[in-house]
């Protein structure tokens, strides 16, 4: 595959920024003392964590990365190649796409032990949960980059999802404590039909929806994107 | 046979600017055709449809037969551009950037062979960010080169270049040329394209303003002959005087010209200090043209 080729070197450029390795391999592993000491139930928590992989690893790491590579005029190179467009973008991914997995197998590793989380019933929907989030988080990042001028800018532009995500997604507490009125709003962010699928991996669960909600973000992600995604720097 | 086939080409920017109005040219196979032009006359522009990168407003544009923006599956694997701002991962080396770079490709050349050609074997190991203005335009062309492009888009591929690089860049396309690689270039360097191009466009203000060969194009212009008269002494010919009193003869026939003046000197025993005769250069047609137009 093509877009193999792209993903080797983004890579080695990972390997090679220090800020990127710090906040991608360093801090999830200072917080395993913080998950190693939780006494409770396990299955939120790893739902949670995956979540929180998804929002920072692929989303957060990936507007950085597509604004980088866009001002640094290596998009508009690669565009003259033979590449094509999905494959530009996905070949950028792969990285980040690698890192969040690997930080959702060691999750999932730690508090599966410590707290004894059973192993998934229906294991299909959590597959489906994390490959529809990853591509649902990697399309909206590349619909952020568009409207973020600088690398240090992305920190401002990616928080409206970030936020949302994190705090309307039902991942720091559950939607049921919120206002009646506001839940059927938040059940339609981009991170709660994946929190709902995995959720439904180990106990029965409504799964029509969510994936319904996953099948529109992605297709309305990929609609922005090819409206308004740049291959250029803006200046 | 033709390689590139432009008509009535019209590129219009979100805000309406029309930065391309109706360009037609066609460059046949082995052969290099060379856009110039002031800077914002649109040649990048143009060349950007002409690779793809953007569909026409108007127009149409065909690449080997093909449709560089419809067909670009079909187009990519047969051509190779050399943007006139391209980049690389600064982080990445060379030799890295180029491997990058083979592994999109369908068939490229070896790595070492690609960079051997633009003489950066010897910084394979060296990172993007550390090159020269110089270097990075060799790499550039190096990625242009490594997939056996049978048609080369060079936008000003000489920019940033030391006389010897540039040298070496010029012997490089020639050879290219030989082995029959056809070659848009853009290029603001007047002698590069005089060197190089068996055929050229001069654009201005987004429309092509003279187009054939070089000689076609200067011979439209006169040849110039240029001198210091003894002060007080009537001319044979119409000059103009410039203020520091120095006289420019222009005629369409530099031979006959000259040799009346020079006559006339000999029977008048006139001496024309710094006497300077050329035939009309492309630089001269250039400035004329851009003057007319402004």
């Amino acid at each position: 595959m093509r877009a193999v080729a792209v993903g080797q070197a983004e890579l080695k450029l990972f390997w090679r920024n220090k800020t990127a390795l710090f906040n991608s391999l360093v801090l999830p592993l200072l917080l395993i003392p913080v998950l190693v000491s939780i006494d409770a139930d396990g299955t939120p928590l790893v739902v949670g964590l995956i979540g929180f992989a998804l929002v920072m690893a692929v989303y957060y790491n990936l507007v950085t990365t597509f604004v980088a590579r866009r001002e640094e005029l290596v998009l508009k190179r690669l565009r003259v190649g033979e590449l094509t467009d999905p494959e530009i973008l996905l070949g950028a991914s792969l990285p980040s796409v690698a890192v969040a997995l690997g930080q959702m197998a060691l999750f999932v590793a730690i508090v599966g032990v410590i707290t004894g989380v059973s192993v998934p019933s229906r294991p299909w929907f959590i597959l489906l949960g994390v490959v529809g989030g990853i591509v649902v988080f990697a399309l909206l990042a590349a619909v952020s980059s568009a409207f973020t001028r600088t690398v240090e800018m992305a920190q401002v532009t990616s928080l409206p999802v970030v936020m949302a995500c994190i705090l309307g997604s039902g991942m720091m507490f559950p939607l049921s404590v919120l206002p009646e009125g506001l839940q059927p709003v938040l059940r339609l962010l981009p991170l709660t039909p994946v929190l709902d699928l995995l959720r439904a991996g180990w106990q029965d669960g409504p799964v029509l929806r969510p994936v319904i909600v996953l099948a529109v973000w992605t297709v309305l992600g990929t609609y922005a994107v090819r409206r308004w995604f740049r291959w250029d720097p803006r200046r | 046979m033709t390689a590139i086939e432009v008509r009535e080409l019209t590129r219009r920017y979100s805000g309406g600017f029309e930065a391309v109005r109706g360009v037609s040219f066609s460059v046949e196979r082995g052969e290099m055709f060379a856009l110039l032009g002031t800077n914002g006359a649109g040649k990048t522009s143009t060349v950007e449809v002409v690779e793809g990168l953007s569909r026409p407003a108007e127009g149409s544009v065909r690449v080997l037969g093909h449709d560089p923006y419809g067909e670009r599956a079909v187009v990519r694997p047969r051509v190779g551009v050399m943007l006139q701002e391209g980049g690389f991962p600064p982080d990445l080396t060379v030799d890295e950037a180029t491997r990058m770079w083979a592994g999109t490709l369908t068939s490229p050349r070896p790595v070492d062979e690609a960079l051997a050609l633009v003489d950066l074997s010897h910084r394979a190991s060296v990172r993007v960010k550390q090159l020269s203005g110089g270097e990075r335009r060799r790499l550039d062309l190096a990625l242009a080169l490594l997939g056996k492009p049978e048609v080369l888009f060079l936008d000003e591929p000489t920019t940033g270049l030391d006389p010897e690089s540039r040298r070496n860049t010029w012997e490089l396309i020639r050879a290219l040329l030989l082995e029959g690689v056809t070659v848009l270039l853009t290029t603001h360097y007047l002698e590069e394209a005089q060197a190089l191009a068996d055929r050229l466009a001069i654009m201005h203000r987004g429309r092509i303003v003279a187009q054939g060969t070089v000689s076609e194009v200067v011979d439209a212009y006169p040849s110039r002959i240029s001198f210091m008269p003894p002060a007080g002494v009537a001319l044979p010919v119409v000059a103009d005087l410039d203020v520091s009193g120095r006289a420019t003869v222009r005629t369409n026939d530099l031979q006959q010209t000259l040799h009346e003046l020079l006559a006339w000197a000999h029977r008048n025993d006139v001496a024309l200090s710094g006497l300077d005769a050329r035939s009309a250069s492309l630089e001269e047609a250039f400035l004329a043209i851009a003057e007319e137009a402004a």
